[in-house]
This record gives C-alpha cells, structure tokens and sequence, in this order.
C-alpha cells in the first residue's frame, strides 16, 4: 500500500479529483465506497481490472524464498503443451511481479481464487502444491464462467489451450514431479502460469494477457448474484451510490455484513432473488465496496463486548486535499499496531476538525454479533465529530481541576476539597480525557456492566450513550442517573464506593456543561441541568483571614451548594444534605467509638427511599445531638451540636418541603444521597476542627490531637 | 447526475397550490435499505414513503401509484417537526420466508399468507423514531387525485389506516388547509424549514446549529417483476427540529414557512 507521500506523488490533485466520486457522501454505502476507492488506487493502482485485483493478499510473499510457482505453456505449436525445458519454474515473488500476476483471492474453504493465479494455504507440503499447480488447467481453465468468457473473447484459445494442456494425465504428470523435484519443502506460494503465444516472442504472464483479466473479473461478478439462497440477483435499476441506471447485483459482499443473509423479519416478501431491487448496486460498485474491508476493519475496535467501527469521512463531495487527509487517516491506522484506532485517527484529523466547519465526520456503529446471521446494531450514528468527545474532555478537565476534586487548589487551603481523588480513579482526576470518551472507556468506569450471557438483545445503555456522545445527541438526565445508581447498587459489599460515586459525579457535569444532558419535558424530575462553574469562588466567601475551622466547612459547603446547580433543586438538596451528615456521623463513630457498624452501614444507599427519608433524618440528627453532648461532658469547648452547618441546613431545607411531600424519583434520591455520603466522608478535618480537646479518644484519633 | 432529483428547480405547470398536513405518531420504522440482518430506520420519513403514506389515504393498491408521485407530476416538501429521536426496541420476530408463510384460506377468494404463529421467535433489536412528527406539502399534477386528498384530508378520513413506515405503528393526520405556493424570499442565505436535497455543500454551517444529511429513496417505477427506486436524495436537515440556512438554493413559501419541494 502506497504511504500517503506515495499516494500524493502518483495522483497529484488534478488525477485524484477524476477519481473521486461526483456525488456527495451522505450514506455509510457513500464511506465505504470511497474507502474502496482509495484502497484500490494505493493498491492496485487505476486500471479498469484495479478494483478486482487483491494485491495485498500476498504482501507477506515478496521476496520470500520459493515463493512462485508457475506453469509454463506453449501455445506457439501446432498443438499446446508444456515448455519442453522448464514446464515448472520456481522461484521469488518480487515486487515488479505484482501486476503480472494479476492475483484475485476467493475466501472459500475449497474454492480456488477468481484469477488462475492462486494463493496456497500457509506452508503447503509439495504435494499439494504440486496438486494447485495442475488445477490452473484442469480446475480454473475449464470452470464454466471461465469458459464462457473464452467463448466469446477473441483471445479465448488461450484459456482452450490451458485445459487442453490439462487433459492430458502425462502432463499433469510432469508438472507434478518438476514441482516436487525443484521443492526444497513446504512453502507458502502463488500458483500461476505463463503463456508463450508465438514462437518468436516470450513467455506472457496472465496479468498481460487480457483474456485473463476478463475471466478473473467474470469470476469474482458470478458471486455477486449467486449466494445462499439467491441464484441469480441482478436488474436493470438505479444504482444508490453513482445515482446512474445500470445493470445492479443483489448479494454484493458489505464490509459490515448488513445486508447479506436472512433473518427473521417484521417485513414479508423479501426474495434472495429480488434483493437487487431493495439495494442495488452496481457490478463496479460492488467491488469497490468490498474493497473497503481493509480500511474498515482497520477502523474497528471492541469495546462493550461490541465491535464499534469508527469510520471517518468529510460530509458532502470530498475534494483531494480531503481525500489526503482522509487517506493518510487511513493509512496510519493500517499501520498502527500500538494504538486504538481511535486515537490514531484522532491524531491524524484532529487539526482538521477546527477548519472543516463541521464536514469531517464518523460513522459510527456498534454491531453485536451473536451468530453469524444475527447481527444487531446497538447504536449508530453518521454524525460522530472529534469535537463532541473534545468537548466533554475539556470540561471534565475543569471539573476535576476545580477546588472541588483538587487538593492543592489554593481555595482548599489546609481542608479537605468535597470530593475525593486518587490517580488510579482517572475520572477524579486531570487529565486528558478526549480518547478515553472517544473509545468508550469513559462510560465504562462509571455505568452499570451487562450480563452478556442473559438475554443479548436487551439494551447496552452504554453503547446507546457512547454513540450519543460521538454525535452530540443529548442523553436524558434520568438515564444517566439511573445507570449510575445501579452500578452502585451492583456492587457487592455495603461500602460506600467514594471514588466511583465521585468519577459519576464529574462525569455528570462534564456532560451537562457540555450541552449533552436533557430533561423530559413531562417529567417531574427538576428540570435544572444547568452545569456547576467550579472556577470562580464568590467573593464573599474568598475570606483570606483564616477564621476558625468550623465556619471554613461552613463556607465550603455553602459554596458547594451554591456552585452545584443541581443542588437548587430543594429535593435533592435534602438528600445530599441528609447523606452528608450521614457520611460526617459515621466517619466520626468510626475515629472516636470503634464502632464496626456505623451509620453509614446502616443506612446503606440501597436502603434509601423516600419514605425513609424523614425517619432516618431524625435518627440520624439524634445520634448527632448525643455524640455533641458526649463531647461536651468530656470537655469539649464546643457546646453547641457538632456538623451545625448540615443540620442547620437540613432543618432549613426540609422545614419548608416536608419530605412525606417529595416528587423525587427513587434514582435521583439516592444519587444525592451518595454523593452527599462521598462529601460527608471526605470530609477529614471533621475530627479536628470540632474536638480540640484532651479527651482520652487521642490515641486512636491522632487527628485529634492540636 | 441525470437520474437523480433536481433540487429547487422550476415548478411545473400548474402548480399553483399544495395541502399541507402534519403526519405523527408516538413511533415510526423506515428501515434503512443498507440493513437487512440489521435493523436501522432513516430519520427523516422518505419521500416514497410519504407517497406510500399518501396513496393508502387514497385506497391506492401496492404498485399502483408511483406515476402519480412521479417528477414532474408531484412536489412533496417535508419538514421534521419534532426532535429526531430514536431508541431500540427489542422485538419479536417470526420467519417471513416464502417457505414458511402458511396461507389462510388459500382456495378462497381472498387469501392471506401469515407467518406460522407456533414457530419459535427471534428477538431483534429494531432501532425506532420517538414521537417523530413531519410536516408535509404535496401537490399533485392529477386534479381528481388532488381534489380526493383534499377532501379525505378535510373530513378527516382515509381508505387504509395511515401508518409510519409499519402497520403497528399508526399516524396522526393533521390537516392544516390548501395554501398557494410562492416565490420564497431572496437573498444570498436563506433559512429553510424543510428537509433540503442535493444541497449540503450550500450548508452555512453555524456552530449552534447540528445538521446531518442521509440518502434515502425518493421515486420509484414499476417493471415486469416489481418495483425498483428509480432516484435517490440526500436531504440536509436539521435533527433538532428547526431550520437550516443555505446559500444558491431556490426555495418556495408555503403558509409562512420556507420549504424546498422535490
């Protein structure tokens, strides 16, 4: 395959704009067939037999040892034979070889290839090869598309030639034992043969000899429109991809393998031999498109035990600077063994994508193979932009880089930020997130894992929201929400996941401040998507005078509240408000009591309903005010109730809102509830800011000790 | 180039007026033709869909209308109302195979072949429109066929039950009256309403605005053995639901709206 400097040279801007197509690309058809197409030119070149040729299949042979085997046929005489002195000849395939050859494979258990060269299987013992060897006369030579082309082209004494040669036992004879005598071994090989049509003249390779040509292309059209149950699917009609009335073929080989073979249907009357009418394409067309496999396999990766292909395109009729692009893209991702496609390409185009005004896309589909006729689509998209993926990356950035995850954050000061980081949960943390979404590692951290072994057509939310993702397409908040609360309840174990909790967190509002969330408009959700701005502080509460510990958690949670726009909903205020103090409670039992069981365990998220909401408030309130009278007794200067700033505002959010009222979903409630857990347990100067005390708990509790 | 729809061209003769009308429905299908093992649907209603939709308000048999929709003897404007949303649904499927359609009645007058209920079913994913809705403008060169629409679409009514691309799939007509089609407004960019064809590379694009583009059949004509797509247009359109600016590309006005007829 030419390299993209390659490509440039041999089809400078003005040949390049010939070959492209004259309509504009605007269905995956239109993607592959340009794939085809270049494929073809930095391949086999232009040429009206390029399309049919595959001279990649035998890349691996150049200059390999014993790598040709070719039958040599004199035509020249009264009657056809062997050459009398070297019927065999063995010897390099070599790059000048390519075109003479003229190889055309056939993936078919048993099948030769469309061209009468042939491709052996991998280290072939002599004695098959010796067997392929006789099989260009007797085999290709006289199948009876081959022998129809003979019939009607003026050099169709050729090919007569060939299977007389191969009638005769005491030939075949002798192209066996030269095989095997000149082998040194096994070998991988190209089977072809040579033809010398005059005396005076040399030996002609097949890809010289037109007749040859012709043949292998009747070969590879035959398939076209016979397979499985179609016999013969062709008709006049028009063709989906040049828009031109032609004679159309029904089974054309897809890449992507949409379209061949049958499967039960919501549709009747579907006929194998008719199926050149609901997708026509042209003989050429069809070819071409097949030739996309390289590129498009290339584009694919597997993520969500789905293959995802990842093809990228520039919307509209591509001009050959954007075909360079396009195929220099291409190009690296053939060549690229290390890398995700994905960040190939993304490598590749990413400056493109800032001055194509939006024409450089993907499509994108995520195809769930369950057996060879059951595919299903999981989700897919024409639309895929770098940008959407750019965007969500950039804004979990500035979420994860706020004073809300970042510890260094000078607004942190010496406290705590709200929520937790660690380098091994990467969404807590500041980094570059662009693959990761583009991939779908992104989704994978933070959603709910499928059963693959339960009922396979079920759904893949995270597929659904990948590709909305890619295309830009909004997701409803209630589906986010819902997948994250039941990957938390997925869990086994009663502890409270801070990190995942967390990464969900950042996750959300990267994907609203990058416009990617929706409400439904009937819901009785909140409606309130509006993402947080973590980067500016109110002035207010920028105090720079220290002032004491508890009013710095005060401040911080108000700035908290205040800054998360999704906190304005006054429910789910409540549920953070009430998992805070929860998450506060507990992390003290544990540092000050021992206690194995804490509040926190006993009121795990999963247990969290609306019903409860107002007993295990009071409980928990109650369990707050004894603790504080327990601090008091033992000399705490603090004679007020501990973590004030939560209950206060629990009394204040709840005083107004009863919550036996609430219209919450269950979802929403225990997202809040955990993420109010998560800050409540992160919160590690509770110990010392409340109790800078002697009390006897010092020994346990060193954070205590001032 | 020749076989494929001219975009904003020249109205033909007589055409003057076109009824409009709003089809929706809480679910659509159009399957997509690159798919048969899988099951994908256009997100804009095709325009031979639409003329499908159109000749069953009619009572006009399979096969028997393409002329009718021809270019030349029909304009049809479509515009997405609503958001173009999609989702998958899993759904039960029997074989529709020749082989195992079983026939009611087969000596009978009428006869009707049904896939054999006791067999087994397979479970696909279909991937269906939410709520689409579509505004559509149709003239037709044929007065009578012109006059029944207008008077079905006026009282209401329809000879066969008017579906979004699968009979379970039931629409909604709202017939909104008869306007006259006029020149659209002039300048070098222009907002147009409705779906636009052949014309994405006159898309201003705007970095507030998403549009996206598909191909889907748009007329069709009969031969010996059935029916074949005789064009095919690439639609521009706006997925979110509104309009789309574009430059050089001739446009017409329609109850206020600006449309482009194919």
């Amino acid at each position: 395959m030419l390299d993209p400097n390659e490509f440039y040279d041999e089809y400078p801007p003005e040949r390049l704009e010939d070959e492209l197509p004259e309509r504009p690309i605007s269905s995956l058809r239109g993607i592959q067939h340009l794939y085809g197409r270049l494929y073809t030119l930095a391949t086999a070149g232009g040429g009206d037999y390029a399309a049919y040729l595959t001279p990649d299949q035998a890349n691996d042979l150049i200059g390999a040892e014993e790598s040709l085997i070719v039958v040599r046929v004199d035509l020249s005489g009264d009657r056809p034979a062997l050459d009398a002195d070297e019927p065999v000849k063995i010897t390099q395939y070599a790059d000048d070889l390519i075109q003479k050859v003229a190889h055309c494979k056939y993936n078919a258990a048993r099948g030769i290839d469309h061209s009468v060269t042939h491709r052996s299987g991998r280290n072939s013992d002599p004695e098959k090869l010796a067997r392929y060897a006789c099989e260009r006369l007797t085999k290709w030579a006289t199948d009876d598309v081959v022998q129809d082309v003979a019939d009607e082209h003026p050099d169709g004494e050729v090919i007569r030639g060939l299977a007389t040669v191969g009638e005769e036992e005491s030939n075949l004879d002798r192209i066996r034992s030269a095989v095997k005598a000149e082998l040194g071994g096994s070998t991988t090989a190209l089977l072809t043969v040579q033809v010398r049509r005059e005396a005076s003249v040399d030996y002609e390779w097949p890809g010289d000899v037109p007749v040859f040509n012709e043949a292998m292309r009747a070969r590879k059209l035959s398939k076209l429109v016979s397979k499985g149950q179609a016999t013969n699917s062709a008709g006049q009609a028009t063709d989906l991809i040049s828009g031109e009335r032609t004679r159309t073929v029904g089974t054309a080989e897809d890449p992507l393998n949409y379209f061949l073979g049958k499967q039960m249907e919501k549709f009747p009357g579907l006929d194998p031999d008719e199926a050149w009418r609901s997708h026509p394409i042209s003989e050429d067309g069809a070819v071409t498109l097949m030739n996309a496999e390289e590129f498009v396999d290339a584009c694919s990766y597997r993520t969500f035990n789905a293959d995802v292909y990842y093809l990228p395109y520039f919307l509209g009729r591509p001009t050959p600077a954007e075909a360079y692009n396009l195929y220099a893209a291409l190009h690296s991702v053939t060549q690229a063994d290390d890398m995700g496609p994905v960040q190939t390409l993304y490598d590749e185009l990413g400056d493109h994508e800032a001055n194509s005004e939006g024409r450089l896309r993907f499509y994108v589909a995520a195809v769930m193979k369950h057996q060879m006729s059951r595919f299903d689509v999981y989700g897919e998209t024409l639309n895929g932009r770098i940008h959407y993926p750019t965007e969500v990356g950039e804004r979990h950035e500035q979420i994860t880089g706020s004073w809300v995850f970042d510890e260094n954050d000078d607004r942190n000061r010496n406290r705590t930020p709200p929520m937790p980081s660690h380098e091994e949960w990467s969404l807590t943390t500041y980094q570059d997130f662009r693959e990761m979404i583009g991939s779908g590692a992104y989704l994978y951290r933070t959603f709910p894992f499928t059963d693959e072994d339960t009922d396979a057509t079920v759904d893949d939310e995270r597929i659904d929201v990948h590709v909305s993702i890619l295309a830009g397409d909004p997701v409803p908040r209630t589906q986010l929400v819902s997948a994250y609360v039941e990957r938390l309840l997925d869990r086994d174990g009663d502890d409270v996941p801070e990190l995942l909790i967390a990464s969900q967190f950042a996750q959300l509002c990267a994907l609203e401040n990058a416009d990617l969330v929706t409400t439904d408009a009937g819901d009785t959700e909140s409606t309130l998507i509006d993402g947080p701005d973590y980067d500016t502080m109110e002035p207010e509460h920028a105090r720079t005078d220290g002032g004491t510990a508890a009013l710095d958690r005060t401040e911080k949670l108000e700035s908290f509240i205040e800054q998360t726009d999704g906190l304005d909903d006054p429910e789910r205020k409540g549920a953070f408000l009430l998992g805070t103090l929860v998450g506060q409670v507990g992390t003290y039992q544990q540092g000050y009591h021992d206690r194995s069981t804490t509040v926190i365990d006993q009121y795990p998220i999963k247990s969290m309903t609306k019903t409860k909401v107002k007993r295990i408030t009071q409980e928990v309130i109650d369990k707050d005010v004894v603790y504080s009278r327990e601090m008091a007794k033992k000399g705490s200067n603090i004679n007020s109730t501990m973590y004030k700033e939560v209950t206060n505002a629990i009394v204040e959010t709840m005083a107004g809102n009863d919550p036996s009222g609430w219209e919450i979903s269950t979802d929403d409630l225990r997202f809040y509830y955990a993420l109010g857990l998560t800050y409540g347990m992160n919160d590690r100067s509770t110990n010392k800011d409340d109790a800078t005390t002697d009390d006897e708990t010092t020994d346990e509790s060193p954070d205590t000790n001032e | 180039m020749t076989e494929h729809a001219p975009a904003g061209s020249e109205l033909p003769d007589g055409a003057e007026t076109c009824l409009s009308f709003t089809v929706s429905g809480p679910w659509g299908h159009f399957r997509r033709i690159e798919g048969n093992i899988v099951k994908q649907t256009y997100r804009v209603i095709p325009r031979t869909t639409v003329a499908g939709l159109i000749a069953a308000m009619l009572g006009i048999e399979r096969d028997g209308y393409y002329d009718l929709f021809a270019p030349g003897e029909s304009l049809v404007a479509i515009e997405p109302t609503s958001e173009l949303r999609t989702m998958k649904l899993p759904m039960n499927t029997l074989s529709t195979a020749d082989e195992h359609m079983a026939s009611l009645n087969p000596r009978g007058k009428l006869s009707i072949k049904l896939p054999d209920p006791s067999k087994p079913r397979q479970q696909h994913n279909y991937e269906v429109l939410v709520d689409p809705a579509y505004r559509i403008d149709v003239w037709l060169d044929n007065d009578e066929r012109y006059d029944q629409l207008r008077s079905l679409l006026e009282s209401g009514e329809s000879y066969y039950v008017p579906s979004l691309g699968l009979s379970e799939y039931l629409a909604t007509v709202d017939y909104h009256g008869e306007f006259p089609i006029e020149q659209g407004p002039d300048g070098d960019t222009v907002a147009i309403d409705s779906t636009v064809p052949e014309a994405v590379d006159s898309i201003v694009p705007d970095p507030e605005t998403r549009y996206q583009i598909e191909q889907t059949p748009a007329f069709m004509e009969r031969d010996d053995g059935g029916r074949t797509t005789s064009a095919f247009v690439s639609y521009a359109y706006n997925p979110d639901g509104g309009s789309l600016t574009f430059t050089d590309v001739a446009t017409y006005s329609v109850d206020d709206r600006t449309v482009v007829f194919t």
